[in-house]
């Protein structure tokens, strides 16, 4: 689909803060670094554990089940055991609205 | 002439060596060498999803197929490594062949422990280390079936759960009183035990196998206990020894595998071992530990691949695993052998916990049950070596990221 969805409050993710949304059946995560947000694939690749249930240490995520770590701007593998990228995705803030593109 | 640098072992560990070796700019000859005719695979899957049909061997392979080739990475896949002549500079092979080297890398990790145990060449009886073991379990996992598993430390109990999730009636018979004790203790047991038993696993405890019995094929492993258990086949998994007989010969010392120093060399010139073979000088604990998981394959291969390039950078990871048993992630990140006490944030009795195995005021390991979170945060925990409040450590509400460089008092 081609348009931004409202997901959430933007101040409800607090800096540091990981949240997960189903954007249309794609269970999307969102990551606050620093105040901005950045929008990636929620679901590892490797397993498909929750990424939003993860650590993130500045824009790096890790899963909390076999410990992959993924680019939460790229969507990027970092270090494994997933091998496979979870994709990166649009995110916006409208009227206080987190939005997101799937 | 151009160097050459050969890897034993063509396992997550070799093959992450012999990969870095070319991506730090090495430029002589690299040669892999492995017993097993595979080139190299990661060994988690084999008792869990790979064990239940559930993903491919191509998903385990560390390296596509055609990098080595790519990369000009010799390969010797198949044979066996039986000795090194460190004053000639040759690893003489199983088929004949010596090969010289410049610098060698001893990757050969571990074969599993077998006990004399009467009838354990019986068809039927199996273990597991490889891929072609984990096959030949396979062929016998039907649901009805029955199975025992002797031993439950890490293997036995994710096999248990494997076959179990198979549909196999499955029977555990372990020396101790709870599953995997000798490393996370007697608390922490008696939770994996629970999840067990919940899913219907018969578990005899403080019992060993006095034989197993059967004309040609297992058809029964009878106990020290009185047990007579009919089965259709029988997983051992009773630990493992490191393969360290290559360097006999070579002045290298061995103690509990290949002792190495924090940059992964032997007191032998040219000479460096990692991963389950290597008994590693690890600076953050100030002693030798040597670790058999996935994450010390991953990383200390490749650490010992750039000390070889003579980068000079200790190897100083805080060790860490995961098993997956049914629907619960168990982790656990640090070392220990002893603790003064453990502090639990979350509830044992829900099964979603991190306990902190407390030593003079330290964390110096944790383990987390459907806790990744927590534990991730732990290792940082573990790394700065502080004092850290009980109270704090107990409280939900506490961030542990905040307890790391915070001073006690």
């Amino acid at each position: 689909m081609d348009e931004f969805e409202a997901v959430a409050r933007a101040d409800e993710l607090k800096e540091g803060d990981m949240g997960a949304f189903d954007v249309r059946g794609t269970k999307i995560a969102v990551a606050n670094v620093a105040g901005e947000f950045h929008a990636f694939g929620d679901t590892c690749t490797h397993l498909g554990c929750s990424l939003a249930e993860g650590d993130l240490e500045e824009t790096t995520v890790t899963c909390p089940c076999h410990g992959s770590q993924f680019d939460v701007v790229s969507g990027e593998v970092l270090r494994g055991p997933a091998r496979v990228p979870v994709g990166s995705f649009e995110v916006q803030v409208e009227d206080g609205n987190l939005e997101i593109k799937d | 002439m151009p160097e050459t640098f050969v890897v034993v072992g063509a396992s997550l560990t070799g093959g992450g060596a012999a990969a870095t070796l070319r991506q730090e700019g090495f430029e002589g000859r690299v040669i892999l060498i492995g017993a097993e005719p595979q080139p190299p695979y990661e060994r988690p899957p084999l008792s869990k999803d790979y064990l239940r049909g559930e993903s491919s061997f191509e998903q385990a392979l560390v390296q596509p197929p055609g990098f080595y080739g790519e990369n000009g990475i010799e390969t010797r896949f198949g044979v066996r490594a039986t000795r090194v002549d460190a004053a000639e500079k040759v690893v003489e092979l199983g088929d004949g062949e010596g090969v010289a080297y410049d610098k060698l890398l001893i990757a050969t990790g571990g074969r599993n422990r077998r006990f004399p145990i009467p009838g354990l060449d019986l068809e039927g009886v199996h273990d597991l280390r490889t891929v072609a073991d984990c096959e030949r379990i396979r062929t016998q996992i039907a649901p009805g079936r029955k199975a025992v598993v002797v031993g439950m430390g890490f293997i036995g109990s994710e096999v248990a759960a494997s076959l179990r999730q198979s549909g196999v009636d499955v029977v555990v018979v372990e020396r101790n009183k709870v599953p995997l004790r000798r490393v996370l203790g007697e608390e922490v047991g008696r939770v994996i035990e629970g999840v067990h038993r919940d899913h219907g696993t018969t578990l005899i405890f403080d019992d060993t196998v006095a034989a197993f019995e059967g004309a040609g094929r297992v058809e029964r492993v009878t106990t020290q206990g009185g047990h007579r258990i009919e089965c259709d086949f029988v997983v051992v998994g009773l630990g493992v020894e490191p393969v360290t007989e290559l360097l006999a010969s070579t002045g290298a010392e061995i103690d509990n595998g290949i002792v190495v120093d924090e940059f992964c060399r032997t007191g032998v010139e040219g000479i460096y071992a990692a991963g389950d073979v290597a008994n590693h000088y690890h600076p953050v604990f100030e002693r030798r530990i040597r670790v058999e998981h996935w994450q010390n394959a991953l990383n200390q291969g490749p650490a010992a691949a750039r000390n070889m390039l003579g980068k000079d950078e200790p190897y100083d990871d805080i060790p860490w695993f995961w098993s997956d048993q049914y629907d619960f992630n168990l982790q656990y990140t640090g070392f220990h052998t002893e603790w003064d006490e453990l502090v639990v944030r979350g509830n044992m009795e829900e099964r979603s916990f991190v306990a902190f195995y407390r030593k003079d005021e330290r964390v110096v390991a944790a383990v987390a049950v459907n806790r990744g979170k927590d534990l991730r945060r732990s290792m940082r925990l573990i790394k700065a070596q502080r004092p850290v409040d009980a109270t704090k450590l107990q409280d939900p509400d506490v961030d542990l990221r905040a307890l790391v460089g915070t001073v006690h008092k």
